[in-house]
């Protein structure tokens, strides 16, 4: 199955309903797959003029009840910037799937890159905080796909699949378990009336509120101005605005254990790490195992969950090795969060890579050769 | 000036404290000449409207109707009384309580912005 | 005899978020009588339709208007307010969606979507209030401003034509079309009433009074009785407009039911009819 085929059917599984989209190389087949797959379990597919309306339809069809997501490549992900401010401040659950080519602007259109990592963090303007993951086979744009839905529904937040070329247009053999193997997290309705509900002030030791849909009779707005815990605009009001920017920002970051995921390999004995993600991992493995060969100690760790950036995990491997590689497709960008997060305990080398193409396992392993010397 | 009885009896033109503004569109678009600029200002500073000449109010409800800040009402029975009555009590009162309950969880201060 | 202190009309009553008015308009400010026409509308189909109905709006001083609504609504970004509607009605085609726009939203903007909401014939009912330029950042140039208007963007005249948004609209495939000012308020009303019922995008134009800026800067008359007078003896007809010249049309607002045909398939009929074809 095509990385982009597994990434579709996963979305039909997690309960996605919606996908407005706009065509854009190399996210297209998503977009050609939904159209057809979409109407068969009564979801809706639409074309939309362009990528500011694909984001805010998803986020009307969100607040319709439904699961929605759309898919982009960059110059189109730039352009969802404003809608994803939206979906932030009315906690929207929506996923945005970016398969990542070369920029700036219109770039390198049929090459991958990783050069949209730190958009995906910081784009829209503001303070907020934003879950993304990356993928680096088709199997895991499956089983991500419906994780990014869970996590949209569980912290009513966007939910960004940071892909490339590469892993969308991957063949590979994907395996699909059983239905009800798959954990799927459904939106949680309140259960108290209108009157008594307070659509933006959640119960305490809770980070969010049950989210009713449009048309429910809960009376919520949705509202784009900072507002207070009723939706309310609140004009200048410093106190509210704290509440609400905080809450937003910490229902992310204050629960970066339970939403991280990584994968360590051959780490326990080893005095060099290479930090990567997405297609990048997969040439970083195979460097790995031939330093590895080598009688080289290298270890690897996969970042899963690149934001909320899990500093503990970055900082406990820099105790324990002498060098970290970072190897990225882009001219070194999660590189800088590394070597904040590993506090000077270990030597941070940067691998960048642009120009449209996959580092060869050797441009990886001459630098774990010179770091191990 | 006009000075023809009206064959309509209204009880009361309430303008509120609370939502005028003072455009006046109410004098503007009153055809009967009942309304004049009070000389006081209320507790907002503004100089409302008064129905001086409520007598010759034909409750023809153009000063309601142009009203943009929904601060005025024609009155003409004592049964249009009794309905805004039971409209507040029926669609508005019920969600006043929620404000309170708001404010008393605010006020303890909210968990996540503790330590 | 009721208390004036706390007093307010009695749609306000029913239909909005007293808490939170008096609202945040200037004096006079025709948005206020925009979104009594809309209550009226709703006051006469019935509390079954308003219970049924969720507002959209963008950003502006028209954005904020149905957010007094006791109804669930959404304050969206500028200009993207109907690509967030056509998927609400998509998602739940059992509900009314009313979207209201100003003119950035609706012609600036938003223009793309609006040409596409309409070439969808989506089932929606757009309230589009302008006011001739962009009040809520302090009086700059709009699609709508007239020629020569001296706006804060504009000091030596407006140079560029305005949008007939009646024709655009026509072109691109709307099916139910109106355009009134505040000063006519019971058409209006009517028209609102027939869009909510019109199956298909139906689009009704209200040109409002912005005293504050429209009347200061570009008729000179801030005081909103006067713009009210301007709006009453400045429209015209559709009827009577058939026979004048271009050239007396200018600056005239042209106010009428312009276009009610049902020939034009709605999307959500279209898409219903797509997913049977899918699923055989």
């Amino acid at each position: 199955m095509q990385g982009d085929e597994a990434l579709v059917e996963g979305s039909l599984i997690a309960g996605c309903r919606f996908f407005a989209g706009y065509p854009i190389t190399p996210a297209t087949e998503i977009a050609e797959r939904m159209s057809r797959r979409m109407p068969q379990v009564g979801g809706i597919f639409m074309q939309m003029e362009d990528e500011l309306a694909s984001i805010m339809a998803i986020i009307g069809a969100s607040w319709a009840g439904r699961k929605a997501m759309t898919a982009t490549s960059g110059p189109g992900y730039s352009l969802m910037q404003e809608g994803l401010g939206y979906a932030i401040i009315t906690e929207a659950p929506i996923v945005i799937t970016d398969v990542q080519r070369g920029g700036p602007s219109t770039g390198l259109v049929t090459l991958p890159s990783q050069g949209d990592v730190m958009q995906a963090r910081w784009g829209s303007h503001g303070d907020y905080a934003m879950i993304t993951l990356a993928p680096s086979s088709a199997q895991d744009m499956f089983n991500l796909t419906i994780k990014s839905f869970n996590l949209a529904e569980q912290y009513r937040n966007p939910v960004v699949i940071l892909a490339d070329e590469v892993i969308a247009h991957v063949r590979e053999p994907v395996k699909i378990p059983p239905l009800d193997e798959i954990e799927i997290v459904e939106r949680r309705k309140p259960d108290v009336p209108p009157e008594e509900y307070i659509p933006y002030l959640p119960n305490p030791s809770e980070w969010v509120t049950p989210m009713p849909a449009f048309g429910d009779g809960y009376n919520v707005l949705a509202e784009s101005v900072m507002h207070d815990e009723f939706g309310h605009r609140i004009g200048i009001n410093h106190a509210a605005a704290e509440r609400m920017i905080k809450r937003l920002y910490y229902k992310i970051e204050k629960n970066v254990e339970k939403i991280a995921m990584y994968e360590k390999r051959y780490l326990d004995d080893s005095d060099i790490a290479v930090v990567s993600y997405g297609s990048t991992a997969r040439t970083a493995l195979r460097a790995v195992r031939e330093a590895r060969k080598l009688g080289i100690k290298v270890g690897l760790v996969r970042l899963i969950t690149i934001w909320p950036f899990y500093d503990k995990l970055i900082e406990e491997v820099a105790s324990q090795v002498k060098a970290i590689i970072v190897p990225e497709m882009n001219m070194g960008k999660i590189v800088r969060e590394v070597e904040r997060a590993s506090r000077g305990q270990a030597k941070v080398i940067s691998v960048p890579k642009v120009g449209g193409v996959l580092h060869h396992p050797d441009d990886i392993l001459s630098t774990i050769k010179m770091a191990e010397r | 000036m006009i000075d023809i009885a009206s064959p309509v009896k209204v009880r009361q033109i309430a303008v509120s404290d609370k939502l005028c503004k003072g455009c006046y569109l109410c004098i503007w678009a009153c055809p009967w000449d009942v309304f004049e600029i009070s000389k006081e200002r209320n507790w907002r500073g503004v100089k409302k409207p008064v129905a001086v000449r409520i007598e010759q109010c034909r409750a023809c409800r153009l000063c309601e109707w142009y009203c943009p800040d929904f601060a005025l009402q024609v009155i003409v029975s004592e049964e249009e009384e009794k309905r805004i009555k039971e409209v507040e009590e029926k669609y508005e009162k019920p969600w006043f309580d929620r404000l309170k309950k708001r404010d008393k969880i605010i006020s303890k201060g909210v968990w996540w912005l503790e330590d | 005899m009721l208390s004036e202190a706390n007093f307010e009309h009695i749609l306000a009553k029913k239909y909005m978020r007293t808490e939170i008015m008096p609202h945040a308009f200037c004096p006079g400010c025709g948005l206020g009588i925009i979104e009594r026409i809309i209550l009226m509308a709703f006051e006469e189909l019935g509390q079954e339709e308003w219970e049924h109905t969720v507002f959209v709006s963008g950003v502006g001083c028209s954005g904020w208007a149905p957010l007094y609504f006791r109804r669930d609504a959404a304050h969206t970004l500028h200009g993207r307010a109907l690509a967030f509607a056509t998927a609400l009605k998509v998602s739940r085609p059992n509900l009314n969606v009313i979207v209201v726009m100003g003119d950035g939203d609706s012609m600036g903007i938003g223009g793309n979507h609006l040409i596409h909401a309409a070439r969808r014939n989506i089932n929606l009912t757009a309230i589009i209030a302008t006011n001739m330029l962009y009040s809520l950042t302090g009086g700059q140039m709009a699609p709508t401003t007239p020629e020569g208007a001296r706006t804060q963007t504009t000091p030596y005249g407006n140079i560029e034509p305005n949008f007939n948004l009646m024709e655009l609209l026509k072109a691109a495939g709307a099916t139910y079309l109106a355009k009134w000012t505040t000063y006519h308020f019971i058409q209006a009303k009517n028209s609102i009433k027939k869009a909510i019922e019109h199956k298909g995008f139906a689009a009704v134009e209200i040109v409002f009074q912005c005293p504050t800026f429209a009347g200061r800067y570009i008729l000179g008359k801030p005081d909103p009785r006067d713009m009210m007078q301007w709006l009453k003896e400045n429209s015209i007809p559709l009827s009577a407009a058939k026979n004048k010249s271009p050239e007396e049309l200018k600056r005239k607002i042209v106010i009428g039911e312009y276009l009610h045909r049902t020939d034009r398939k709605e999307y959500t009929e279209r898409l219903k009819e797509l997913e049977e074809k899918a699923r055989r």
